[in-house]
């Protein structure tokens, strides 16, 4: 199981009162699995990335990714098992605007380290596959939104991580390159076997999923 | 190193403008240093150019020649307290001097210090043209070559002393020999004695008055000297250069204002540079979100830091020693290397250390930032 969460729940204090962002949430999701979670805005989504992707540690329950319990890691380990394990695709504007499509792919190795010819030989691999064959050196201002969030989906591949979380990868793109966008993240999750989660509240989209969840005031539903 | 400079080049406008206020401030900092160690220099190099470690005055003098007045008979009673190796008596004025047939239209009497020693003693500079003073020629003088260079006197002049009756005669030339801010004059101390207590009574008294001693003696005991020998106080020589009217003040106001300088750099480049960090907070926090660590993302800013502050600190050494060419031949401006990369190292740390503060900032940005809506 690539990604696993046991009754989690995340509890904020707000002032006297308590707010539940989380309600006793479980799933998993294996390898070659793509899965969307959608619902309303303040449904609890963006907690549940966070703490499917390790930003955020929860109040309750168990999170594991890949064998790894992220409520027993410390800072530097959980910043590492991100680096490592998990590949983000945020939403629009997330790449260096200093740094060429090629370096912004780059930067995940030089992070660990670094960067070998066969890096470089697979993000240029990654870029093709996603048909930014002619942009290896232009920079994220001259690209189109669907080519940036393009790039994003080839970083997240980068560094060859076993789970893949999208944050409303579709969020800034026209119907069509909403498509094309989700469609590639789809191909490549079953292509190279990762687990996907992406969070959406765009339901065009559900179609490229094998599960649908449903968000509401911190409770995740099957569809 | 591969994100600072990146970033160094992707944003040439920002980098250059913020590199400009270093190259700005780094040069004021070299054109200060190099006018305040030309001051100093000007202020007192004859006796900074003394091998002696002490110097003996006339108690109460306060370590200023011109306040001191001592009989050369105390010599041999210095000469025989525990761990001297070498005296010799010293004695200084200042005068105008003037060609023998008067000041004709466009020149003018020369302002100088006339200082006297023995012929042969251990203050006694190097000539660079001519010959040393000799007890034979009691006129004769050593003068600063700037006399030559730049006022057109020569070997063999006979140059009248203002306000005096007496004349002397230039048998040679030393280099960078200055002393309270005006070219030095050796003399025989014969002559000036002569000259000085001409008029009776004007040496209150003392006989061979001189006005100090310089001390050759690594081993020398200034507290015991002071109780061994009556009238006198004994100081180190960087006292007795402190002494000098003028030193301390002169140096002071420079030195205070490469202090406030440095330290206003400082929070010129922290400003700064944490503006920046602040600006790219949705950029660290997305860096963190993929798996960046602190330390990765604080290398980057610090190595930034470091080049761009490095060559804008080259650069302004480079336009400092540009300027130099430009100043006046007069201007007391004198670059030392080795206070240049003493300033010029003290100015890389501080913009590197200043960096630190956008460091603290980082460790903070919360990597959630990235998914641009925290609950």
């Amino acid at each position: 199981m690539t990604l696993s969460m046991k009754n989690v729940s995340k509890v904020y204090k707000e002032g006297e009162s308590q707010i539940i962002a989380l309600d006793q949430v479980s799933m998993e999701v294996s390898s070659g699995e793509f899965v969307a979670i959608i619902g309303p805005s303040g449904s609890g989504k963006s907690t549940f990335l966070s703490i499917a992707g390790a930003l955020l540690k929860p109040s309750q329950g168990e999170v594991k990714i890949g064998n790894k319990n992220i409520a027993t890691l410390k800072d530097k380990e959980l910043s590492h098992l991100r680096l490592q394990e998990i590949g983000f695709i945020l939403q629009t504007s997330n790449l260096m605007p200093y740094l060429n499509v090629l370096d912004n792919l780059l930067l995940l190795k030089k992070m660990s380290g670094k960067v070998t010819k066969q890096d470089e030989a697979f993000a240029k691999e990654l870029l093709t596959g996603l048909g930014l064959t002619s942009k290896f050196k232009k920079f994220p201002n001259e690209l189109s939104g669907g080519e940036r969030q393009r790039v994003a989906i080839a970083r997240s591949f980068m560094n060859d991580s076993s789970l893949i979380l999208a944050d409303e990868p579709t969020a800034s793109l026209d119907t069509n390159r909403a498509h094309a966008v989700v469609s590639l993240i789809s191909k490549e999750v079953k292509a190279r076997g990762k687990a996907a989660v992406m969070v959406t509240h765009d339901e065009r989209m559900l179609a490229y999923c094998d599960r649908v969840y449903r968000m509401e005031d911190g409770k995740l539903t099957l569809q | 190193m591969f994100l600072a400079l990146k970033e160094l080049k992707h944003g040439k406008l920002r980098f250059t403008m913020i590199g400009l206020i270093i190259v700005l401030i780094a040069w004021l900092v070299f054109i200060l240093s190099g006018l305040g160690n030309g001051l100093s220099t000007l202020s007192a190099a004859t006796i900074k150019n003394w091998e002696a470690e002490h110097v003996v005055y006339e108690n109460g003098a306060g370590a200023t020649f011109s306040k001191s007045l001592l009989s050369q008979s105390l010599q041999s009673e210095i000469e025989a307290q525990p761990g001297v190796e070498e005296v010799a008596p010293f004695s200084q004025a200042v005068i105008a001097i003037l060609p023998t047939a008067g000041v004709t239209e466009g020149e003018k009497k020369v302002d100088t210090a006339l200082l006297g020693i023995e012929a042969g003693t251990f203050l006694h500079p190097e000539v660079v043209e001519g010959k040393a003073l000799d007890p034979n020629i009691k006129n004769g003088v050593v003068g600063n070559i700037i006399l030559k260079d730049q006022k057109g006197y020569a070997i063999g002049d006979v140059i009248a002393i203002d306000g005096s009756e007496l004349e002397v005669e230039i048998i040679g030339f030393v280099e960078n020999e200055t002393f309270n801010h005006l070219p030095s004059l050796f003399a025989n101390m014969d002559f000036v004695r002569d000259y000085k207590y001409a008029a009776p009574g004007s040496n209150n008294g003392v006989e061979d008055a001189i006005n100090a001693f310089a001390v050759l003696g690594k081993d020398v005991d200034a507290e015991q000297m002071i109780k061994a020998v009556d009238g006198v106080e004994v100081v180190t020589k960087s006292a007795a250069i402190n002494g000098m009217p003028g030193y301390t003040a002169e140096n002071g106001t420079i030195m205070m204002m490469l202090v406030f300088l440095i330290v206003i750099s400082a929070f010129v480049i922290a400003v700064f540079f944490y503006v920046l960090t602040i600006q790219k907070t949705q950029q660290f926090g997305v860096m963190k979100a993929i798996g960046a660590s602190n330390g990765f993302i604080a290398r980057a800013i610090v190595s930034q830091v470091f080049v761009l502050s490095f060559f804008s600190i080259l650069v302004g050494i480079g336009l400092t020693y540009l300027t130099a060419m430009v100043f006046p031949e007069e201007m007391p401006f004198n670059l030392d290397p080795a206070l240049v990369i003493t300033y010029g190292i003290v100015l890389l740390a501080i913009s590197v250390g200043s960096s630190l503060f956008s460091v603290r900032r980082i460790s903070k940005i919360d990597p959630l930032t990235a998914l641009g809506r925290v609950e």
